[in-house]
């Protein structure tokens, strides 16, 4: 995850060197891997809770848990896995935490967590309805739709990535991104009647 | 429509689908106008998507994320020492307190009830005060942008 997700060797290796650093109670290597992956920490988590805040809080989360849990590191399992869990199950946690501020009537919602990246304005006034339908869509979709959409969509991870990082076949990526789409296209249809 | 085949609609889209599999599933469309159907579908969506991109953060704030988190780091172990300590000083100011102040029967109960109460309301006030805190701390993303 540095500019692009990466899962080349080279990476993976650095990625696992680090973390043993840091184990061994190396602060500098955190900094190391935190400025490896901190950009995509962030838009990982952007893209599950939709909220740049809670998204910045849950990088910087993700990356003490590293600090913390160094120890149970498996050295032989790639990096990217594992942190990338953490950040899901983080994401979670915050997701549940706003259903109780919603019953609060805390206003969570942030929708310039994505931006158009049309040039043209008259272009993009005419698709501001579609893409409002879009974030309410992705919004209501489940979790883990959210997040198959949101790595090869937004993301643009190739099926092998998205498989070698949420740790699922190929074949599994294929039909969870189907039954995704299928979803997500069936609520923005359903916003357009409205 | 067969479900290996509906599935396989994804990764026609993305251009995932070996040689194999496109040319299987490109027979299939020829076929298959409910097929065809989806496959706009997600053309369309892909379409809209494209359009979007994740919203970045400022440059100020990726400049000093690093010196944000170090410090969590450090204030991780401060507070674990900290709330040792308070501990122990707590359970020892307890003890002296009842054992100096409110067993002894020179001090009249008018006294300690009013110490008692304003000890309470003290805890109450510093409890709520540290909260609020806590949670406009946390909601501050700009905190360590110098204003």
């Amino acid at each position: 995850m540095t500019n692009e997700t990466s899962f080349t060797g080279m990476e993976m290796d650095m990625d696992r060197a680090l973390v043993m650093q840091i184990k061994a109670g190396n602060k500098k290597a955190l900094g190391q891997l935190v400025e490896r992956h901190k950009k995509q920490a962030f838009q990982i988590a952007l893209g599950l809770v939709g909220n740049k805040d809670d998204a910045y809080d849950i990088s910087q989360e993700a990356f003490l848990r590293v600090y913390r849990s160094a120890k149970t590191f498996d050295e032989k399992q790639p990096f990217l896995p594992w942190f990338y869990t953490i950040i899901a199950n983080l994401c979670r946690s915050a997701l549940r935490r706003r259903t109780t501020s919603k019953k609060r009537n805390v206003n969570v919602d942030d929708v310039s967590y994505m931006l158009v990246s049309d040039d043209d304005p008259e272009g993009a006034l005419i698709k501001r309805e579609t893409i409002a339908r879009l974030r309410q869509g992705l919004r209501e979709l489940p979790f883990a739709d959210r997040e198959i959409i949101s790595l090869q969509h937004f993301r643009e991870m190739s099926y092998d990535e998205i498989a070698a990082l949420l740790g699922i076949p190929r074949g599994t990526v294929m039909s969870r991104l189907y039954y995704a789409r299928k979803k997500l296209a069936a609520i923005m249809l359903e916003k357009e009647g409205q | 429509m067969e479900k290996r085949i509906k599935e396989m609609l994804a990764g026609y889209v993305d251009g995932e689908l070996s040689e194999d599999e496109r040319m299987a599933f490109e027979l299939e469309l020829q076929r298959d106008p409910e097929l065809r159907s989806e496959l706009e579908e997600f053309k369309r969506l892909k379409e809209v998507t494209g359009m979007m991109h994740y919203a970045d953060l400022p440059d100020e704030v990726w400049e000093s994320y690093w010196q944000s988190l170090y410090r969590k780091t450090e204030r991780g172990i401060g507070w674990i020492l900290l709330s040792v300590g308070a501990i122990f000083l707590l359970c020892f100011g307890l003890w002296q307190a009842l054992t100096q102040f409110y067993l002894d029967p020179d001090v009249s109960l008018f006294v300690k009830m009013g110490v008692s109460a304003a000890g309470a309301g003290l805890i109450v006030l510093l409890v709520s005060l540290i909260r609020e805190r806590l949670f406009a701390y946390h909601r501050d993303r700009y905190k360590e942008v110098k204003k």
